[in-house]
């Protein structure tokens, strides 16, 4: 960042350059936020693109190192806003999704009518490993009649009885 | 006479002319529009109280800026 301070007495104002391509343009404005409870903020854009930023005390004076000191203030708060901003537009898809999950059970257990009318049809997820089948569906009795029948019938051509087993 | 140019990529229109009617009773203001800013031209009796209305119209223009930023975002 081209970080030229300048004071300009005559007229109290502290002036100083900042690159939107490195600061977003949401936090210069939450810096330039907390200043203009202190002095005043003014905001212009050169012919660059970069913003130009001058502070001005409300107080009548207001020497040059404290003006100096305004900006350098003022560049420590748009570098936390602008990490705040990274952070926000990072975990923005997980607070959507926080919100939307507190707000989804503030609206409390569906009615007797909305579980009547809901659509029970439909397959709700794909169940390739069976994990999903219910217990009596896993391990429910066989048919001993569809358990015996292969043993009692034997294969075709084969003994009914071992040789030399005869009594 | 001052000439304020606030950047249209900066402050919103309407927060210029709220500040403008909040501080309407304190000087006398005339609001124009360049392709790139809107413009107001501030005149009071005296230039150090102009100097200071310009000053607070600007801090009230950008404060309702980035309050109604933030309202619509």
């Amino acid at each position: 960042m081209h970080h030229a301070i300048t004071t300009d007495l005559s007229q109290g104002t502290a002036r100083f350059t900042v690159d939107p391509s490195l600061y977003p343009l949401d936090a210069i404005y939450g810096a330039a936020y907390v200043f203009i409870d202190r002095c005043y903020v003014f905001l212009e854009k050169d012919a660059q693109g970069q913003v130009l930023v001058s502070l001005s005390p409300k107080a009548p004076a207001a020497d040059a190192p404290t003006l100096e000191r305004w900006a350098g203030e003022f560049s420590n708060e748009l570098l936390s806003c602008a990490w705040r901003h990274q952070l926000a537009a990072e975990n923005k898809t997980l607070l959507e999704q926080v919100t939307s999950l507190a707000l989804g059970g503030a609206m409390g257990p569906p009615s007797l009518d909305d579980l009547a009318n809901f659509d029970f049809s439909g397959q709700a997820l794909e169940d390739p490993l069976g994990i999903a089948m219910s217990w009596e569906e896993k391990y429910k009795k066989k048919d001993k009649k569809a358990e015996v029948a292969p043993a009692a019938a034997p294969a075709a051509g084969a003994p009914a009885e071992p040789p030399g087993e005869k009594r | 006479m001052t000439r304020l140019s606030f950047d249209k990529s900066l402050y919103q229109g309407p927060c210029v002319d709220e500040a403008v009617k909040v501080y309407g009773r304190f000087a006398t203001f005339e609001l124009t529009e360049a392709p790139q800013a809107w413009v107001v031209a501030v005149s009071a009796a005296d230039p150090a109280r102009e100097q200071k209305i310009c000053r607070e119209l600007s801090n009230y223009a950008l404060g309702l800026t980035i309050t109604q930023r933030k309202a619509g975002a």
